[in-house]
This record gives C-alpha cells, structure tokens and sequence, in this order.
C-alpha cells in the first residue's frame, strides 16, 4: 500500500491536527491513477480532514503526500492545484455573487491560453448545456442541482488529472444523486482519476473500483469495492 | 446664490469627492481580501504625497524642467513607491495576523500609521510645517462671471475619473480582477481554484495603496500645501465613505467618498452657521445614515462584494 509509485496519488503515515488535537492518525491510502477510489466514513471521522490535508487547507503535521511521483508535501494550495489536482469541495462552494461563466473561468484561473479556457468552457457546456443558457446568471441565485453542476463543471475547467470529491451527493434529491454518480462515472472513463469522499455507501461502491474505510482518523478497513460490501467494518464504521 | 459662485462650490465638492472616493476604494478592497481595516491607509497618503513632492525637488535639483515630465514623474514614483509600502504592510504586518483577532490588526495598522506620519515630522527636512506643494500643472484660468475654472482641478478631475474608471475595468474585467472578487467572496475556496491567495492580497494591497498615493498628491496639486497630518483627517473621512458605502462594495464607496464631499459643500453653503461647522455637519449626517442603514447604503447582501 506505501509503495511509491510515479502515479495517482499516495497518502503516507499523515497525522493532522487542529488546535494540537490529532483529528487523523497515520493516515495512508493510494489513489490509482485512472480509477475511481473512495473514502468511506462517518461524520467526524476525519474525511473532510483528509482532503483538506491533501489540498494544504489544513497541512499535515506529519507525513507526505504524493501526486505521480511529485513531493506536495509542504507546499501551498495554489501549487497542490498546478500539480494537475482539482477538487469539488463539500458544500459545492460556488461563488455566490459571480457569474455561472465567471465560476468556470475561475475554475481554469492557472491556464494561461485564453483558446485553450474556451474550448474547456465549450466541453462543459456541451456536458451541461443548462449552464450554457444561464452563463450569465448570477451562480447564488440557481439551485442546488445547477449549482453542482457548475462545482463540477469548474473542477473540470483545469483539466485535472485528479478530481477529488468531498460529498457530491450531499443535499442533492435521490434523482440528482444518481445522476451526480453517473456523471462521476462518466469523467472518470475520460481518464481523470477519481477520489471520491462519501456518506452514501452503497451507490458508492457500486461505481468504485477501490475503497478506504475511515474511522475516528484512522484507515480501519481498505480493499476492492466487493470486498467493502461484504465487510462487517464497514457496517461498523457506519452504524456502530 | 449666484450660479458662478455655486459652480464653484460644485467643482470644490466634485474635486474632494473624488479624493475621498479614491482614499475610500482603498479601505474597501482592503477589506474585501482580508475582512481588515487598514488604518495607516491615511497616512499611506500622506507618505505618498511627500514622497511625490521629495522627486518633484529632486526633479527640480537635476535641472528637468518640463512641467508635463515632472507631474508624470511625481505621481509615478508616488505611485510605485506606496504600491510597494501596500505591499510591504500586507505582507509583513497584516497577513502574519491573519489567525489574530481582528482588533489585533486594528490597533497595529492604527500604530503603524503614527509611526508612518511621525517619521515624516521628523525626518522630512521642516517636516513639522507645512510644505508648498509645487504647481506642476497649468495655472490658467478660464472665468465665467463667478466662476473661475482652474485648468489643473479640471485635469485633474479627469484624471481621478480616469483612475475610478481604470479600478472599475480591472476589478470587473480583468483575470486579476476576477480572482481579487473571488478571493473576497470565499478565501479557501479562491485557493482550489489555484488562486496564489497571498499574492492576491499584496497585489490589493498594492492598489488601494497606489490609490492614496494618487490622491495624497491630488490634494497637493488642489491646494498647493501639505502637512504630515494631512492623512489623519483623509482616512477618517475615507473609511467613513466606504462603511456608508457598504464596506467591500467599491461602487458604494465612490458613491460614500462623493456624498461625504457633497454633504461638506451643503454644510458650508446652504446651512445657517459658519463654514467652519461644515464636518461637524457632515460627520453628523453619516453618524444618522449608519443608524438608518447600518450595513451601508449599499448592503452587502444585494451587492457584489469588490
């Protein structure tokens, strides 16, 4: 599991604390490159701690992360972004009094050909075309289905390599939520790896190709997505 | 009242506003970064206005002479010299305390602006006094009746509107802009989107600076004189245009610059009492405009913050 290898993105030993709390404790998992990997975990587990501690939002005390064989240990977010990672932060996190295009623009904020953002815009548009008929609208005012559609599409305006996920599913409809996964599914068969962080279990597993299980900061189970299903602590980290 | 005398008053008011308006878009960009109040803005200004009138001697020392040369000359070494004291103070004083309560950073900058306007008192050659500022622009008038129209307050009115029009286009429509907006709207979600948030709140910082540099020697220019507490009274009036403007709206605070001016002009002409009453008037007016409308005339809530 720690071997280092020149893809996706390795986690190694991170403990990561708030106010000398430890909130994770020698945290290490892989994401393959060109699979979809998920972090499954109760509230206060420590998942949202992970990414943040992945992005540099909230930097590890101890431990390394790697991203295809890059050191990203230590460095800031902006510098985590160029690496070719993109997130879609829980909540969504569109900026509420911008525009629906201005979103995605920010989204491709470090490419620097202004082609290069268009034709990207184009992708995603083509992808949704419900953005391209309310670009100008202002993003706080749309709904919550639109909304994840322009965190999404804005996490796609870099043309990352990593896409990782915190929630996506989170307040959205049942309907929304399947869509969200298949659409999930979708960019991962384009080649962008995928780190999915989610409450929902069983549609996770169903479209993931392996998983960690986090329970209290700490890696409790990890294999297959058959094998998660069937595995009594996954249950546990839930209902227990 | 006679109208020359009136359109005097107006080009009086329009040539404060714009002062205040420019010292208020710094307050707010300011705030909008790094939900800071940056009280050595005013004395910033006045920093930047000596420091215009130290090339302008020094100008005159070297023998350079063209009158259009010297004033690009001064308003750009003002200009480039308090972007990087913007830069310097956000850099080394505002961001290491960031994870402080905000009243830490209020009281430092408040310090930071005693320390700026003394050094000037003391270091500045006579710096206790007040300075001649040169004319460096045409001293032609053109007189309709009363009025009396200055070639420099009306170049320099279009120059101030040339800089409000500039701070528009680049907050609205440049990639820089784009990422000052959204930095102010939401700091960590700005950084996912690869957004060098430090470099963002310098580059703001470097602005809003440059700004009061410009105004400190618009003042200069206006009235001929400057003094070392000339930023004391500038940044009062400055923050207060950009709290009724509605901290972190820019349109609100150019709106706040030019209503403090227009409330000063109304308290010195229109009102029953002495000019001299005027800011107490106009400093009364924004005290009842704060408890009617406490957010800002424009609440942050309908506007676009930045």
């Amino acid at each position: 599991m720690n071997v280092v290898s020149e893809h996706g993105l390795i986690v190694q030993g991170v403990y990561t604390a708030y106010d000398k709390a430890d909130v994770l404790e020698d945290v290490s998992l892989t994401a393959q490159s060109g699979k979809i990997t998920c972090l499954l975990g109760s509230n206060g587990s420590g998942k949202s701690t992970l990414i943040r501690s992945i992005l540099a939002l909230t930097p590890p005390s101890r431990g390394r992360i790697v991203f295809e064989g890059n050191e990203l240990t230590g460095l800031p977010t902006h510098k985590v972004i160029a690496a070719g990672i993109a997130c879609i932060p829980e909540g969504r996190k569109v900026f509420p009094k911008l525009t629906v295009e201005e979103n995605l623009q920010l989204g491709g904020y470090q490419e620097r050909s202004q082609d290069v953002v268009a034709a990207r815009l184009q992708q995603v548009y083509e992808t949704f075309p419900v953005l391209k008929e309310r670009r100008q609208q202002i993003a706080g005012t749309m709904s919550g289905g639109e909304q994840a559609m322009i965190s999404i599409g804005r996490g796609l305006m870099s043309a990352p390599r990593l896409l990782v996920l915190d929630e996506p599913s989170l307040g959205l409809s049942p309907m929304l939520v399947k869509e969200n996964f298949n659409i999930v599914r979708r960019i991962n068969e384009q080649g962008i790896t995928v780190f999915l962080v989610e409450q929902n279990v069983h549609q996770t597993l169903a479209i993931a190709d392996y998983g960690y299980v986090l329970s209290k900061g700490r890696v409790v189970a990890a294999g297959t997505a058959d094998e998660l299903g069937r595995a009594a602590e996954v249950h546990q980290a839930y209902f227990g | 009242m006679d109208i020359g005398l009136l359109g005097q008053y107006i080009m009086n008011g329009l040539m404060l506003g714009m002062m205040y308006a420019l010292v208020a878009v710094g307050f707010t960009l300011f705030f909008g970064v790094l939900d800071v109040i940056n009280f050595s803005h005013g004395d910033v200004l006045t920093v930047g206005a000596f420091t215009g009138l130290a090339t302008s001697l020094g100008l005159t020392a070297l023998g350079i002479s063209s009158a259009p040369l010297v004033v690009v000359i001064v308003f750009l070494s003002a200009i480039v010299c308090m972007s990087a004291l913007g830069a310097f103070i956000a850099r080394y004083l505002v961001l290491p305390l960031k994870s402080a309560p905000a009243l830490n950073t209020l009281l430092l900058t408040l310090m930071l602006g005693i320390v700026l306007h003394e050094a000037v008192r003391l270091f500045y050659p006579q710096g206790a006094n007040p300075q001649r500022f040169p004319s460096l622009l045409s001293t032609e008038a053109y007189s309709f009746g009363h009025f009396t129209l200055r070639v420099d307050s009306a170049l320099l009115l279009l120059a101030g509107l040339a800089v409000i029009i500039g701070v528009h286009l680049l907050i609205n429509k440049t990639k820089l802009g784009l990422a000052i907006r959204a930095v102010a709207q939401d700091e960590e979600t700005a950084k996912l989107m690869g957004i060098n948030f430090t470099l963002i709140v310098l580059v703001t910082f470097a602005i809003g600076s440059g700004l009061a540099a410009f105004a400190g020697i618009m003042h200069g220019l206006y009235y001929s004189e400057i003094n070392f507490g000339m930023g004391l009274l500038l940044g009062v009036i400055g923050f207060s245009a950009a709290i009724v403007g509605g901290l972190g709206n820019i349109y609100g605070a150019i709106i706040g610059g030019f209503l403090f001016a227009a409330l000063q002009t109304i308290g010195a002409l229109a009102l029953p009492f002495a000019s001299a009453y005027k800011d107490v008037f106009a400093f009364g007016v924004v005290i009842l405009i704060m408890a009617w409308r406490p957010t800002g005339l424009i609440s942050e809530k309908v506007s676009e913050r930045v």
